[in-house]
């Protein structure tokens, strides 16, 4: 008996989706094996002490004490809409010094270390990415390796531990600004005084709020240099290509900021 | 010696296809083809800057992909490269971009005083006034400086090799004949290896012992300039012809 070799006719819908979601599976792998491969070069270069302590504190320089302007204006705006806001919805139902408690929650479970991140993916992150991703097109980093020097120990590494260290240290620091931010601001649209606003905000505290806040701030440091240099070593093509992946570095990093923002919850706060 | 066996190389379409070829020790050689054909992707191929899909390099008999962990290490302190727009460091000055070329064990064993001598040298070498460019960044300098200050980091290391990806290109017809002598010079004076990667076919024939054409993804030529010259192969011929045309027309326009 003969038999047909004809395939089986495929709806053209499923057979778009279904290529799609290959073309996807195969980026996202190729995105983690590499993210994969930097982030054992970058242990390596740490374990063997080819990272250079000034090219750290620069960067350190860069990430923390140039974002202080900007992460004083994001966190006292933070601090003042959750007051007003807070303080809108509370009028007429709850004791008023239960604004404290919503303010300091807010800001140090939340608004602190996600906005502080978000910050810094527009200022650090967006930065790191172009200017690899400058250097990768001008041949900058093929220099490198050619005259036996590691990009990995000389830009990528410094650039990491400076985001670990730096970005709780500006958390700790967002937070102080918002919850002042936000004390002024609940005294002047709802008369509250300082001393009902601190029993409020003690009244609910915990100190593994703390300690949540800040876990939350030493993973987004690590993602945002993480991802934008494993990006910015990736760019292909002149300055369209540093400008397209800069774009999709961001993207990426702000997804992952907020798929990561909501594991948290159900890890450590359970 | 730099000897490239069997080397293919693909991305979106095959550049390289199975290419052998050897240069000598001591030797200036010079790789022509038109834009495309995979040249600065096997020069690329002798550092690993390019992995090649399949083949193996070998320089000075150090095999780059079957000789080890610490082969590719020797063979890139071995080796200076001179890249197409210098791919001088942004942010660094001139020395501290010169310095870089020193290999990094033997800069951490080196006095401060002695890089800065060899440095100084390098610079000299490459006919810079030390004095009045060391301090300036990349940016400060013109097209023809920084070609310069490319070559002296990739002499400051005191290669037994040197590789030119396109040293002329982007330069004027005065910084390109200077270039030029001065690609000789050093290859005479360092008595390296020379492999050079050029658009500007007139200047390869007169400088080099020996050409090679890539073509296709195949070697489709090699031979001494002469050879090169007199060759009767129709594709030869008509990239000397298409060459001597671009020659005369820069020329035109520059003379105009």
């Amino acid at each position: 008996m003969k038999r047909s070799t004809r395939a089986l006719p495929v709806p053209s819908f499923i057979h778009r989706w279904l290529s799609g979601f290959g073309r996807a599976s195969v980026i996202t792998l190729d995105h983690a094996g590499a993210l994969g491969i930097l982030s054992v070069g970058i242990v390596k270069a740490i374990a063997q002490g080819r990272v250079r302590s000034q090219d750290v504190l620069r960067q350190m320089y860069i990430m923390g004490i140039q974002s202080l302007p900007i992460v004083f204006v994001t966190a006292s705006l933070a601090g003042i809409v959750t007051s007003q806001q807070g303080g809108y919805q509370l009028a007429s139902t709850s004791p008023a010094y239960l604004l404290g408690t919503l303010v300091v929650q807010s800001v140090v479970l939340e608004l602190g270390p996600l906005l502080t991140a978000i910050v810094l993916v527009g200022r650090i992150g967006a930065r790191i990415t172009a200017e690899l991703g400058t250097m990768v097109v001008s041949e900058q980093i093929d220099a490198f390796e050619a005259l036996g020097r590691d990009p990995v120990a000389i830009l990528g590494a410094p650039r990491v531990i400076a985001g670990v260290i730096t970005m709780p240290l500006l958390v700790g620091f967002a937070d102080v600004i918002g919850i002042a931010a936000g004390m002024v601001a609940a005294n002047l649209s709802t008369g509250l005084g300082t001393e009902a606003f601190l029993y409020g905000a003690r009244l609910f505290w915990h100190s593994w709020d703390l300690f949540y806040g800040f876990s939350k701030s030493v993973v987004f440091g690590l993602i945002i240099p993480l991802v934008s240099v494993h990006m910015g070593l990736r760019t292909k093509g002149g300055a369209a290509g540093v400008g397209l992946t800069t774009t999709q570095a961001v993207m990426f990093m702000i997804l992952a900021l907020l798929i990561i923002d909501a594991m948290f919850p159900p890890l450590l706060l359970q | 010696m730099i000897t490239y066996r069997n080397i293919h190389k693909a991305f979106d379409q095959p550049v390289l296809q199975g290419i052998d070829l050897t240069v000598d020790a001591g030797e200036m050689f010079a790789l022509f083809g038109p834009s495309g054909t995979g040249k600065s992707v096997l020069l690329k191929t002798t550092l690993s800057l390019i992995v090649p899909d399949r083949g193996d390099v070998e320089v000075d008999g150090i095999s780059v992909y079957r000789g080890g962990p610490d082969a590719l290490g020797r063979v890139r302190r071995r080796v200076g490269y001179v890249f197409q727009n210098a791919a001088l460091f942004d942010s660094l000055n001139v020395y501290d971009n010169v310095a870089m070329g020193i290999p990094e064990e033997e800069l951490a064993r080196t006095a401060k005083l002695d890089v800065a001598r060899r440095v100084w040298s390098a610079i000299e070498t490459v006919n810079l006034d030390p004095a009045e460019v060391m301090a300036k960044i990349p940016a400060e300098l013109s097209g023809g400086m920084r070609k310069r200050v490319g070559i002296a980091r990739a002499i400051v290391g005191r290669p037994k090799v040197l590789l030119w990806d396109e040293p002329t290109t982007g330069l004027d017809p005065v910084n390109t004949a200077a270039v030029e002598r001065l690609i000789t010079r050093l290859s005479d004076e360092l008595e390296v290896t020379s492999l050079l990667v050029t658009h500007d076919v007139e200047g390869g024939l007169l400088m080099c012992d020996r050409v090679a054409m890539l073509d296709g993804g195949h070697l489709r030529f090699c031979g001494t300039p002469d050879e090169f010259r007199k060759s009767p192969d129709p594709r030869v011929r008509a990239f000397v012809d298409r060459a001597a045309a671009e020659a005369a027309l820069d020329n035109g326009t520059n003379a105009a």
